[in-house]
């Protein structure tokens, strides 16, 4: 059986930027279809990516967190850790919120086809349904947000139970005793810290010299001496070869951590980074460029080369964020809509939800000097923070990268507990344009926290009075 | 119960005016609420009730002259505790929310001059380069807002831009005398201000208060209550090119707006903190671009500083000066006259004047005339045809007559084909028909083109195509009179040629006057284009044609 739908608009792939561009549109007046290749909406995000790895996350810090408790003169009992629980607990908050995107579609009147679909002209896509049913949709205008897929390694055996990616990892089959996570980047990082704290011994590989490359050194650092007891962490160093036996997985290594013969671990966890699904929707039946790595070339409206149809999210390019391919989402959909908007923002944060957490917006440090900026860093150390030494987590400092002749907020990173939290000031400021002396007379609430940020604006401003005032001493002689 | 009498107390001053009576017979006032507001020669003030009561009687009118003592009204006080005997001599001088309070529990003397530090004035509207009204668009204040000095208090629209009023001092408004959409002009009450007073007379203050003589109620301001304007405010967009040179202080609504818009937000000034761009400043760059005269395509108005600002002509009331009627222009007239203005306002033209002799052409063509009669061909040849011949001869000779500037203004583009607009007078109005391919058609063709052009012009029977793709126009009044005029270029061509009535003139032929009849001629043109030299040659090419139409041939 097949239907043929015709429809002023179709978005293939409804993860966070596929439902925004559908609801978006649909808000505006718009007739719109959603196809989806997964039986849920809210693709990897809500399913098998940030929701998920929070809710395992929230596991992993409570049982931190009491832990730590011991030495303040509270000692719960050894956790004890129902995997089956876990996982339906988890299961149940993305459950609850793909649910809710179901019934926002059906509210809105988004029409929504479940299968995978593709194109075959520039006017039509082809759906062939999980239940085997295909649909025919003709389209005015189409918003490709394929999203992104897990980057597989060639020497690593991928049909092995005990090789697993980010989608596997969530599974949460077992405890593994041994664990590599290959890839120090955020998301091996996030499910590292998950299974360390159900009880795995976790390495960490990475072939460059600090873990989370794009987040600045200093930052990085902190986080680094933190867990450096909690997790082998081996930098400069890279996974040459992996002999699967009965017994576990051989991993030989090469580089400066490298130990000198294979070593045996019970998983593998390949979190190497995500490639671009441009490739994987037939879109140059479209007419639709698509680069050799299979991202899709966009103008500042979310246009691919053909100008009805558009793409946004991970496809389009780096960063591969959820909240980056909303924003795209609602620009690509009010454009379709005949407004006039792009997609122009100033900064896009990245957070790593870590333990403890690393956030970042705007420039860092690294790519301030490499950009040739005048900038002016300041730094407040948590130790001076009293919220934190309350919360014994002094190890964090919130930096701020300001233009050094006009003040200006250019960035500003976070280590530290709930850094994530945090960093929204700092992304208002970018975007807004906002200043040191902005930032430093915003009365920030006592004792948080989030005081840190206006305090690092006061040490930029030299009216700090929590700290030495290097500033004003200066100024004195 | 009783009944008290309002006496007006010291109001530092022999005799003070009274602006405004605050109440009626009959209100219920509470304490300290105004009864009447009077002006000294330094601020204006309210003299309050002394206590809550209804107001049984007024004794004043607004324009009375008072001094202290004199009686204001009569109140009914609320209650049998009011302490009747000091009641009189009460009323304070200030404003009940500046005096510090122990003032009013002093004796029945004279009321102390503790408030002297507040005072009320009046905040007009300044010098704001306009002489008629201007429309009030936004009022940005209410009553009881605390507002600084320079703080905007209404927003005007002129003709130009929009501009704020600010006040003159810091204070709380008292009251707002303007509303959306008033017409305002210099001099126009904003608002009523209770100023903060100065420091200065605040530290004063408590020392006078201890010695409570017959002290001056108000002492003398240190802030001049003057309503003297500050300097104009500035119009926020008059200027051009780019104001931001670094980087842009706004927000990312800001920048999606100016997107919407197509702002170049470096050329747009902000009026915020630090430079800070605002709404406003982008809604007011945008109504000031709006309401800037546009350059025509081409024109070298379009780079240039300002574009034209032209004063706005000034609503008259004709019926004063005796009767009138209102008339609708056409339809045409309605049409025309932007592109006329513009065609006036941004071709520079200069108008070359010339004779051509045209004794033999009009020998020539009445004998034709008597053979078209003859041979009964249903037109009569008109002078202006052997116009229209002969100025496609000289577009042919002089190929910058026949072009048009590109849209940039860089280059010439010259046209092959020779088509001529002939300005036609209608009932309705000036339409302007072209006749194509003149250099290719015969005198009687376009004898007959002519006719019919004209006839369907007057019928109102034209259509769009027939009015395109002229090379060059021609407007003859000869018909009717007249020794020259000015015709405007109809661009984008880059001359026309007006045609007046001929005479009969005396020309000297070297012996003696010869009686010539001589066809005056006046070719306006673009000087962008064309210059003064190439003008003149172009018009005695034409005369000479005209004068000897065998030359037409050669």
């Amino acid at each position: 059986m097949s239907n043929d739908i015709k429809t002023q608009v179709v978005i293939l792939g409804a993860g966070p930027g596929g439902y925004s561009a559908a609801f978006r549109a649909a808000d505006l007046g718009l007739d719109v279809v959603l196809v989806e290749s997964r039986k849920t909406l809210g693709g990897v995000c809500l399913n098998v990516g940030c929701i998920p790895s929070k809710a395992l996350l929230h596991v992993a810090k409570v049982i931190d967190d009491a832990a730590a408790m011991a030495s303040h003169g509270v000692t719960f009992g050894k956790p004890e850790i129902d995997l089956d629980k876990i996982r339906s607990w988890k299961d149940s908050v993305t459950a609850q919120l793909t649910g809710g995107l179901s019934g926002m579609a059906k509210s809105r009147k988004v029409t929504t086809v479940y299968g995978y679909g593709k194109f075959t002209s520039d006017k039509t896509i082809v759906v062939e349904g999980n239940d085997g049913e295909t649909t025919t949709i003709s389209f005015d205008n189409a918003i490709i947000a394929a999203g992104s897929s897990v980057v597989n390694l060639p020497f690593i055996p991928t049909d092995d139970p005990r090789v697993i990616d980010s989608t596997g990892a969530l599974e949460l089959k077992d405890v593994p005793a041994e664990m590599l996570v290959l890839g120090g980047g955020i998301i091996g990082l996030e499910m590292g810290t998950v299974y360390k704290a159900l009880g795995s011994n976790v390495s960490v590989v990475e072939f460059a010299d600090q873990l989370v490359p794009a987040a600045d050194k200093d930052i990085v650092r902190i986080y680094t001496n933190y867990n450096k007891k909690k997790f082998n962490i081996m930098l400069s160093t890279k996974v040459v070869a992996v002999e699967a036996k009965d017994d576990g997985l051989y991993v030989t290594f090469e580089g400066k951590k490298a130990p000198s013969d294979p070593v045996r671990y019970d998983k593998i966890l390949v979190a190497v980074g995500r490639k671009p699904n441009g490739h994987l929707v037939a879109a140059d039946k479209a007419g639709v460029n698509v680069d050799e790595r299979g991202f899709i070339n966009v103008s500042k409206e979310l246009r691919t080369n053909v100008p009805h149809i558009f793409a946004i999210g991970d496809v389009v390019g780096q960063p591969m964020l959820a909240h980056k391919a909303v924003h795209e989402a609602h620009v690509a959909a009010e454009v379709i809509s005949g407004k006039k908007h792009t997609f122009e923002p100033r900064c896009i944060p990245s957070i790593a939800y870590t333990d403890p957490e690393m956030a970042w917006v705007g420039v860092t440090e690294a790519e301030a000097k490499e950009q040739g900026l005048n900038i002016e860093v300041a730094n407040f150390p948590w130790a001076a923070s009293g919220r934190a030494i309350a919360s014994a987590r002094t190890e964090g400092k919130t930096k701020m990268i300001f233009e050094k002749e006009t003040g200006r907020v250019l960035g500003g990173a976070i280590v530290g507990i709930n850094a994530g939290e945090l960093l929204g000031e700092i992304c208002l400021a970018v975007e807004m344009g906002a200043d040191a002396e902005d930032l430093a007379l915003t009365i920030h609430a006592h004792p948080t926290l989030n005081e840190s940020i206006g305090l690092a604006a006061e040490i930029f401003e030299g009216s700090i009075t929590d700290l030495p005032n290097a500033k004003a001493a200066k100024k004195k002689k | 119960m009783s009944i008290e009498k309002i006496l007006v107390p010291d109001v530092g001053g022999d005799e003070v005016e009274i602006i405004e009576i605050c109440v009626a017979v009959g209100d219920s006032l509470e304490a300290d609420e105004g009864i009447i507001t009077v002006e000294t020669d330094k601020a204006s003030m309210d003299i309050p009730a002394p206590f809550a009561g209804e107001l049984l009687s007024l004794s004043v009118s607004v324009g009375d002259k008072i001094k202290e003592g004199d009686l204001i009204a009569e109140m009914k006080s609320a209650s049998a505790a009011t302490p009747a005997e000091e009641a009189p001599a009460a009323p304070v001088v200030a404003t009940p929310a500046a005096a510090p309070a122990p003032v009013v529990d002093a004796a029945p003397i004279a009321a102390t001059p503790a408030p002297s530090t507040v005072e009320i004035i009046d905040i007009a509207v300044p010098d704001i380069g306009e002489d008629g009204t201007v429309e009030v668009i936004d009022v940005l204040v209410s009553v009881g807002d605390v507002i600084e000095e320079e703080d905007g208090l209404i927003t005007l629209e002129t003709d130009k831009a929009t501009m704020d009023v600010p006040s003159t001092h810091a204070g709380t408004v008292k009251e707002v005398f303007i509303s959306n959409g008033d017409k305002v002009k210099q001099g126009s009450l904003v608002i009523k201000l209770e100023t903060a007073g100065s420091e200065a007379a605040a530290i004063v203050a408590p020392a006078v208060a201890a010695a409570p003589a017959p002290a001056v109620a108000v002492a003398a301001p240190t802030v001049t209550p003057t309503t003297a304007p500050k300097a104009a405010p500035v119009p926020h967009h008059p200027q051009l090119g780019t104001v931001n040179k670094g980087s842009i202080y706004t927000s990312p609504s800001i920048r999606r707006l100016a997107r919407e818009f197509g702002v170049d937000l470096t050329l747009v000034k902000g009026t915020g903190r630090k430079n800070r761009i605002l709404k406003d400043d982008v809604q007011s760059y945008v109504k000031y671009e709006l309401s800037r005269p546009k350059a025509n395509a081409g024109s070298s108005v379009a780079a240039g500083e300002g574009g034209l600002q032209v004063v706005s002509a000034r609503a008259i009331d004709f019926s004063k000066f005796g009767d009138i009627e209102t008339k609708p222009l056409s339809r045409i007239q309605k049409i025309s006259g932007p592109f006329l203005h513009r065609n006036w306002v941004t071709i520079p033209h200069v108008t070359q004047f010339d004779e051509a002799d045209i004794t033999n052409v009009e020998a020539f063509r009445k004998e034709q005339n008597v053979l078209c009669e003859k041979q009964k061909l249903g037109f009569k040849i008109t002078p202006l045809v052997f116009v229209l011949k002969a100025a496609a001869n000289a577009l042919r000779a002089f190929p910058t007559f026949n072009s048009s500037l590109s849209e940039d203004g860089e280059s010439l583009i010259l046209k092959k084909y020779i088509h001529i607009g002939i300005a036609v007078d209608t009932p309705n109005g000036l339409v302007v028909p072209v006749v194509r391919d003149v250099d290719q058609k015969g005198i009687h063709q376009l004898s007959r083109e002519l006719l019919e052009i004209s006839m369907k012009a007057r019928d109102g029977k034209l259509k769009a195509t027939d009015m395109q793709g002229g090379c060059f126009t021609i407007s003859s009044l000869g018909g009717i009179g007249g020794t020259a005029f000015t015709p405007i270029v109809n661009a984008p061509e880059v001359a026309i040629l007006g045609v007046s009535k001929s005479e009969m003139k005396p020309k000297w032929n070297g012996k003696e006057f010869e009686p010539k009849l001589m066809l005056p001629l006046s070719m306006s043109y673009d000087h962008r284009v064309i210059d003064g030299a190439l003008a003149a040659r172009f018009t005695v090419h034409l005369a000479g044609v005209m004068s000897d139409i065998r030359k037409l041939i050669l």
